[in-house]
């Protein structure tokens, strides 16, 4: 093959590229029929208990897509397919219409409200950090982090402690993106990492699981607030979403709400406590 | 979505960070690969019967096996046995084995292909077994083997974002860590691909002139 024609291969590659980006984002009121008629509502998880969690036959369970499948029910989608994804291609894949809702404990941000359209907070948690017996290094914050230049940290990629970390000034190369929860686990005992950085309720499952008398939690993180979660919908899809809203309201005010929620050991009453607005405007 | 030059100059440091890591790995990758394979190659054809053997078994298992699952072989199994290598070292070794054995594979053709009478020829002017590999086998054997191993070298380059399952900061995974966080894919991975195109499309020229060259040596 010469040069030239691999050079207009290449251009057809980048107008095709191009032509795919234009494609008209669907945004329409109808969105919650078309929901109805297809049955279910695709969600995107990460399988990261107990916030989401795949059984080892494929059911899904956790807070969240639970809390999902009731409203849903409620709105009239007999049932939710959920699929799971990296917490930083979640938002891309919603805008690409890979999923018509995040159910997975993507904490709101205010990058993140900007985004997508919150429903209102579905679950609370702190972070927390796991690392080795004794805490050698003396870890109680992401700035401690930042400020011991041989403390690294491992986080779930695009998830809310990787963007704390970098916050905190934590440089890149110190802030390792870990695929899963186990693998998280095997680079902290293997000292890979020093520290593991997830929301509380995850990181006491994992370690709880774990079963390693020589891996101790530090929990909450010090200068790291509550954060909460709602389902997330494309930007367009408010509709939907303020439906969505409707019938979470009312499951939170028949206590069934915390029924679903409390015993994956979530507060339903932090979640009611709250706001989108406030979640969305805090820093 | 649209194409955004001004967020394709922001992130462009950032990827030319996982760029350089990308060609480190690729560039230490190909000599772990062809040291590997020249042992491999020679331990299977000179070697006693029992080594030979057991060298051919572990290639064709290296080449049997996918190049991720060695790497997560690497990566999280043997720290549980003691060996713990930082996750550049392992992706280096991973990327070496794997393709150490496809180049193994090519350095036994190039061998065999030179003519029985070289090694009778080198027996009767009494030269010992290392003189005769190194003065006359390997000069004539690895000039036709080059264009082989340079389209392994390619292939190795494109097979550097695997590196990313094992938490390595190549060009992949930084494009990958650009979108989490900016939540747009367009711009990171057209760049990603622009990058391997050109470097591969280098590679290509530079291949080219490789088979030139030493077409022309074996004319001569």
């Amino acid at each position: 093959m010469t040069i030239r024609k691999f050079l207009t291969m290449a251009a057809g590659v980048a107008a095709l590229a191009a032509s795919v980006s234009v494609m008209p984002a669907a945004a329409d009121d109808s969105k919650l029929e078309e929901l109805k008629a297809q049955g279910f509502a695709r969600v995107a998880i990460a399988n990261e208990p107990p916030f989401t969690a795949v059984a080892a036959d494929g059911k899904v369970s956790g807070a969240a897509p639970d809390v999902a499948r009731e409203v849903f029910k409620r709105l009239g989608v007999a049932d939710i397919v959920a699929s799971i994804s990296e917490y930083g291609a979640m938002i891309p894949g919603l805008q690409a219409g890979r999923h018509d809702v995040i159910t997975a404990g993507l904490f709101m941000k205010p990058e993140r409200c900007a985004a997508v359209a919150y429903s209102e907070p579905i679950l609370c948690d702190a972070e927390a950090f796991a690392l080795k017996k004794g805490n050698p290094l003396g870890l109680k914050s992401y700035k401690d982090i930042a400020d011991n230049p041989d403390a690294k940290i491992g986080a779930p990629g695009g998830g809310t402690e990787e963007k704390l970390a970098l916050e905190a000034g934590v440089p890149r190369d110190r802030v390792i993106v870990v695929p899963d929860g186990q693998s998280g686990l095997k680079m902290l005992q293997d000292g890979r990492i020093d520290v593991y950085s997830l929301p509380v309720l995850s990181i006491n499952d994992l370690v709880s699981k774990a079963n390693d008398p020589g891996i101790e939690v530090v929990a909450p993180v010090e200068g790291a607030p509550v954060y909460c979660d709602g389902a997330a919908f494309k930007k367009g899809d408010e509709a939907l979403r303020d439906a969505f809203d409707v019938e979470l309201a009312k499951l939170k005010e028949s206590g069934e709400f915390a029924k679903i929620i409390e015993p994956y050991g979530f507060s339903a009453k932090a979640a009611m406590s709250t706001t989108r607005e406030k979640l969305c405007a805090a820093k | 979505m649209e194409w955004d030059w001004n967020f394709v100059w922001q992130i462009m440091p950032t990827l030319l960070e996982g760029l350089k890591i990308t060609i480190l790995a690729t560039a230490l990758g190909s000599v772990v690969a062809a040291v590997i394979g020249l042992v491999f190659a020679i331990l299977r054809m000179t070697a006693p019967k029992p080594v030979a053997r057991a060298t051919s078994f572990i290639v064709e298992f290296i080449r049997g096996t996918p190049l991720l699952v060695q790497l997560y072989f690497i990566f999280y199994v043997l720290p549980d046995i003691g060996i713990r290598l930082p996750a550049l070292t392992a992706g280096v070794i991973g990327l070496g084995l794997h393709y150490g054995t496809y180049a193994a594979e090519v350095y036994r053709a190039g061998i065999e292909n030179v003519p029985r009478g070289q090694w009778e020829a080198a027996k009767a002017t009494n030269l010992t077994g290392r003189q005769t590999w190194i003065h006359v086998i390997l000069p004539q054997a690895i000039p036709p083997m080059i264009p082989a191993l340079a389209n392994y070298l390619i292939a190795m380059f494109k097979e550097t974002p695997l590196l990313s399952a094992i938490t390595v900061l190549e060009l992949m995974n930084q494009a990958k860590s650009v979108a989490n966080s900016s939540y747009r894919y367009i711009e990171p991975m057209t760049l990603v691909g622009v990058f391997f195109l050109i470097m591969s499309l280098i590679s290509v020229v530079f291949l080219r002139w490789l088979e030139e060259r030493y077409s022309r040596l074996e004319e001569r």
